[in-house]
């Protein structure tokens, strides 16, 4: 007997097994669709603009998929309305990060009312694993992941570590969104 | 001695002992925000409330005493709904601070919403702003009056404890500040236990502000080397993080109850004289002197040096300072390489200091040393102060001084006296932890580890015993004095191999008749004068260990 | 003579060429193909060095660059030999196995006899009258390549891959050769033009009155046979268990740059035979079927060997088609499949031709 279990195994017809007339049905589909597709790009070619895409892909580099609303991309800070960064290190994005990729060193903020900013605030990104929870811990709305921003692959780990000034610079990717209360 | 019942356990307890005390006693936990075991009752917190038995109303458990019969419930629905109510009026004000607040993670307030609270907000109106915050009110103390529960412990703080009266509360109803009293500053040696106190954001230290988030700091029990009085303290460290705290390991430490030697208290010097254990002066590597130049060596190397030397010359040629910061253990491997296995008869420990300590009628002792009582006990010096020591040495009797510590040229002593020593001795080991300018005139640097980098004990000065332990590991080549001892001892084949400090003491209490009976086992978290009667009964600890609400 | 050799040498350039020609050619239609059979578009990228002008732009968006900036990448790249290999027979191993995949080619004939200055020639190297017995012996010798590649690389997946490989080819070529005895009895000859000339049928002469009688509809179970043992000696998904570059590795991975290049051009001169012999010996060759030319004049010729050309173009789409549909055989599937289906059916094959040719002419 066959080791394998028995549900693995399947009842084959005599019409299977001989796989011949199978393998026919299965060349009659894909060659459907390589006369399908043929077509539609002839006609695309030959401009037909009504016809049906030859290809279901994105041709990435010029073309790009739509993001979805709720994709974690790159990180940014939010600013105040005078520029200054909402961060107040609290540290909490720091103490939830599972990765520990986040360096926050805090210094005090001349206005009394704030008390307490960020002097440094580095991301690792090269240890980063896009689980968002820095952007649900924040008290203060002050890290989002919304910047569309998904390639930032780089030849050295020192590119990897994002500091306070390029985190603040970077923008959303969706011009509706509140920076500022 | 009354017996009343908590909850359905019954328990008896001296006369005057309040409830919160007595429950304490069954491990049961009644929130309090006003009262504190080491200051008079207060009562306006309002927390502590309890379900008296045939009493009409809820009654607060910091002043209600226990009474024969007594029957309290701390977990009633109405106990429950009477904590949340308190709360509430409390946090009514309090800002929504806990982001910036150094408390956070400490404060009583978070603790006791995720416990009783857990309300939704109700508040319609403004809160009502207040006129200081985060405004320094002493050297060591910040002062936040909006998040403030105006308990008054710090108030009750500076009257009866330090008796220097700078606190007050001031105003009335929800404009209530807590502030010091017009002119005066809160700069009293003792003001650093405010913070300590206070339940809430309100007082926060300023050397310690924004620089760790609390829960990253691990906690390990310790002995304040900071005079002879001992206070029982504990390490914050954070090892983790070292971005953090500008990369200082050691971030704070806090006073740790010891009802023989500090109660709940310690004293500011005490409190920030830990600066050292991560300083920029701190030794890191094993020196020998190569030429003109001091250049870092192997400690291979450095104590073969140092074997080498030591055997060259006859015993009575060799002087040694000792340092009454080195543990128990450590003086005694002193004594034990140098006047019981050389021969040396020349050792001493005590330096002048150049100021007067300053000790005061409370915890503050002049004697800046933690272990100048072990050292005598011990049995150094052996012949000769330090003075005489550097008399002889000037006069050229020795041809190697080993110096423990003590910056011989920041001292209290003769200066002229102290140049004169130094350069008319062959050699020089200096064994210590910061670099300093003794360290500058020796020929042979062997880096040891601080107080928070070793185990041992030290003997405060009415001759108790209290353990130290290792919160942080020594900085980098450093070791322990009680290895570097071993280790030259090793060099010097006199076949020691003590495997920690416990096999030290061990051997210090069997040797050192003041000593006899003690063991770390012993020694507990509390400490144990010396003299100690062991009784054939298991050790009980003379009073139980109280997990204090500070 | 010198038209002889004029016509010699026209027949090896021409076939030499068109055989490379179209191996280049697959490379790009392998690519492209596969991308519209799965809604992909394919490699579009690649440009002359950054130059990217307006008119050769189509040709961009084609690809069509990509065959040349693979042969570029084969050449450029450095030419390692492990430090263990045998040197001579590991540089070898590629020589010999396009070699003989190439020289396979030269008994397909492309049309038909002609007359051109009073001599008799045809669009073929070299008619012998042992054309198909020569293919197959050519083709059993491309097995030394392969099995030289895995010997020789000292590497013990290599020489697994190259074992591997020999089974298959093994059991692939005797099924081919079994299941051609039915073609060489039912037309009667060896000769690969004879056998063209045979599928020919008269107009009296069409099978049930309107088929020609090609060797697909005589020897339909025949052609079953030879296509998938076709397939299988090319060593080609379904049947690349010896490469299995994905996975199992094969006898070429100690191979790079244009040696490696030689492989896998093998590959698709490989495929080219058994799509020229497909067509010669089951699609009736450069036979166009209702079509009675009454001279073999040069339009004729041309016609006729456009019509063959458009023939094994049509089963290298076939071959890509199958090799982008199916997944891979296991070892022991495909042995299975080469001695205990194919050989026998080509068995049966063989005695039902037998009887029908009794029944037919009896």
């Amino acid at each position: 007997m066959n080791s394998s279990p028995e549900h693995n195994k399947r009842d084959y017809g005599l019409w299977q097994r001989t796989y011949v007339p199978e393998v026919f049905g299965g060349l009659a589909i894909t060659a459907r669709h390589f006369f399908v597709n043929l077509k539609n790009h002839i006609r695309r070619l030959i401009g037909r603009k009504d016809a049906a895409p030859g290809a279901v892909t994105f041709q990435y580099p010029e073309q790009r998929r739509p993001l979805a609303p709720r994709l974690r991309s790159l990180h940014r800070l939010t600013k105040r309305e005078d520029g200054s960064p909402r961060c107040v290190a609290c540290m909490m994005c720091e103490t939830i990060c599972p990765a520990r990729c986040i360096y926050i060193v805090a210094t005090e903020h001349p206005d009394p009312n704030i008390e307490k900013m960020p002097e440094q605030f580095t991301i690792d990104l090269g240890r980063c694993v896009f689980c968002g929870y820095c952007v649900e811990a924040c008290p203060e709305d002050a890290i989002r992941m919304d910047t569309g921003i998904l390639e930032f692959a780089s030849y050295t780990r020192e590119n990897m570590i994002y500091t306070i000034d390029q985190l603040l610079s970077h923008e959303t990717a969706k011009p509706d969104a509140q920076d500022t209360q | 001695m009354p017996t009343l019942t908590i909850d359905g356990q019954q328990v008896t307890v001296p006369e005057k002992t309040n409830v919160i005390e007595a429950a304490k006693t069954l491990g049961i936990e009644i929130p309090h925000y006003c009262y504190h075991p080491g200051l008079s009752v207060a009562g306006n917190c309002r927390m502590c409330m309890v379900e008296i038995e045939k009493a009409p109303k809820l009654a607060i458990g910091c002043f209600t005493p226990c009474t024969e019969g007594m029957v309290v419930f701390t977990n009633t629905e109405k106990v429950k709904q009477a904590r949340k109510d308190v709360l509430e009026f409390l946090l009514s004000n309090h800002p929504l601070d806990c982001p910036v607040c150094d408390q956070a993670g400490e404060c009583w307030l978070q603790i006791y919403y995720m416990q009783h609270g857990q309300y939704e907000s109700r508040m319609m109106e403004n809160k009502i702003k207040k006129s200081k915050k985060a405004t320094s009110i002493g050297p060591h103390v910040n002062l936040d009056q909006e998040r403030c529960v105006l308990c008054g412990r710090c108030v009750r703080f500076c009257d009866e404890i330090t008796k220097t009266h700078e606190l007050g509360i001031f105003g009335r109803g929800n404009r209530e500040e807590l502030d010091v009293f017009p002119g005066k500053q809160l700069d009293n040696r003792y003001s650093g236990n405010v913070v300590d106190i206070c339940p809430v954001g309100a007082l926060t230290d300023r050397d310690f502000r924004f620089q760790v988030r609390v829960w990253y700091l691990g906690v390990q029990d310790s002995v304040c080397p900071g005079c002879s009085r001992g206070c029982n303290i504990q390490i914050h460290y954070n090892r983790n993080r070292p971005h953090h705290g500008h990369g200082r390991r050691v971030a704070r430490l806090k006073p740790r109850y010891n009802s023989h030697v500090n109660q709940f208290w310690m004293c500011d010097e005490g409190r920030y004289g830990y600066k050292f254990v991560d300083a920029g002066d701190r030794i890191i590597s094993p020196m020998l002197r190569r030429g003109a130049e001091l250049q870092m060596a192997t400690w291979g190397e450095t104590l073969a040096a140092s074997a080498e030397r030591i055997r060259a010359v006859n015993p009575s040629q060799i002087g040694v300072i000792a340092w009454p910061q080195l543990t128990n253990e450590e003086l005694y491997l002193v004594r034990r390489l140098f006047v019981d296995g050389l021969g040396c008869k020349n050792v001493s420990f005590s330096v002048p200091s150049k100021k007067d300590g300053g000790g005061d009628d409370f915890l503050i002792t002049a004697d800046k040393n933690p272990n100048t009582r072990g050292a005598g006990e011990i049995g150094l010096p052996i012949a000769d102060s330090t003075g005489d020591i550097l008399q002889a040495a000037s006069r050229g009797e020795f041809k190697l001084l080993h110096i423990f510590g003590h910056d011989l040229l920041s001292s209290g002593l003769d200066q002229p006296l102290v140049e004169s020593a130094l350069a008319a001795t062959e050699t020089v080991i200096f064994q210590g932890s910061n670099s300093h300018l003794t360290v500058d005139r020796a020929d042979i640097v062997l880096p040891s580890a601080t107080f928070a980098e070793k185990s041992g004990s030290f003997t405060n000065f009415e001759g108790r015993v209290q353990r130290i332990h290792e919160a942080v590991p020594p900085l980098g080549d450093a070791l322990p004095d009680w290895q570097i001892l071993n280790r030259m001892a090793r060099a010097l084949e006199m076949g020691w191999d003590y495997q920690g400090t416990e096999h030290i003491f061990k051997e210090l209490a069997e040797n050192v008749a003041a000593f006899s009976g003690l063991s770390y086992c012993v020694l507990g978290d509390q400490g144990e004068l010396l003299g100690y009667k062991p009784t054939n009964e298991a050790h009980i600890p003379t009073e139980p260990v109280t997990t204090v609400i500070i | 003579m010198i038209i002889d050799i004029a016509c010699a040498v026209f027949n090896v350039l021409f076939t030499g060429l068109f055989v490379l020609g179209l191996a280049g050619l697959l490379t790009w239609v392998e690519r492209k193909q596969s991308a519209v059979m799965q809604d992909r578009i394919g490699a579009n990228r690649a440009d002359l060095f950054g130059w990217d002008p307006k008119f050769l732009r189509p040709i961009r968006r084609l690809g069509l660059f990509h065959p040349i900036a693979d042969g570029l990448k084969m050449i450029l790249k450095e030419d390692h030999v492990p430090p263990n290999a045998n040197k001579a027979l590991f540089n070898l191993a590629p020589f010999v196995s396009i070699f003989f995949a190439l020289i396979a080619f030269a008994a397909i004939p492309f049309s038909d006899r002609f007359v051109v200055g009073g001599h008799e020639a045809a669009i073929q190297v070299a008619p012998m009258n042992v054309g198909v017995l020569y293919i197959f012996a050519v083709l059993s010798m491309g097995i030394y390549g392969v099995f030289l590649a895995g010997y020789a690389s000292k590497n013990n997946w290599a020489f697994l891959g190259g074992i591997r490989a020999s089974a298959l080819m093994l059991s692939a070529e005797i099924a081919i050769g079994v299941s051609i005895i039915g073609v060489i009895m039912t037309y009667g000859s060896l000769e690969i033009g004879e056998i063209v000339r045979a599928q020919q049928s008269s107009p009296d002469d069409l099978l049930l009155g309107f088929l020609p009688k090609w060797g697909i509809i005589m020897q339909p179970l025949g052609f079953i046979i030879f296509l998938a043992a076709g397939i299988a000696a090319t060593k080609r998904i379904p049947f690349d268990m010896p490469e299995g570059e994905s996975e199992i590795i094969g006898y070429f991975v100690e191979y790079s740059g244009m040696k490696f290049g030689m492989f896998m051009m093998t590959d698709f001169v490989e495929t080219i035979v058994i799509a020229g012999l497909t067509a010669a010996l089951f699609l009736g060759g450069w036979h166009i079927p209702y079509f009675y030319p009454e001279q073999a004049t040069a339009a004729v010729v041309i016609l006729q060997a456009l019509v063959f050309i458009l023939k094994v173009a049509f089963m290298c789409w076939f071959m890509i088609l199958v090799r982008w549909t199916l997944p891979r055989f296991r070892y022991d599937q495909a042995m299975r499949f080469g001695w205990m289906a194919l050989l026998p059916l080509a068995l049966v094959n063989i005695v039902l031709t037998g009887i029908m040719k009794v029944l037919v002419s009896g």
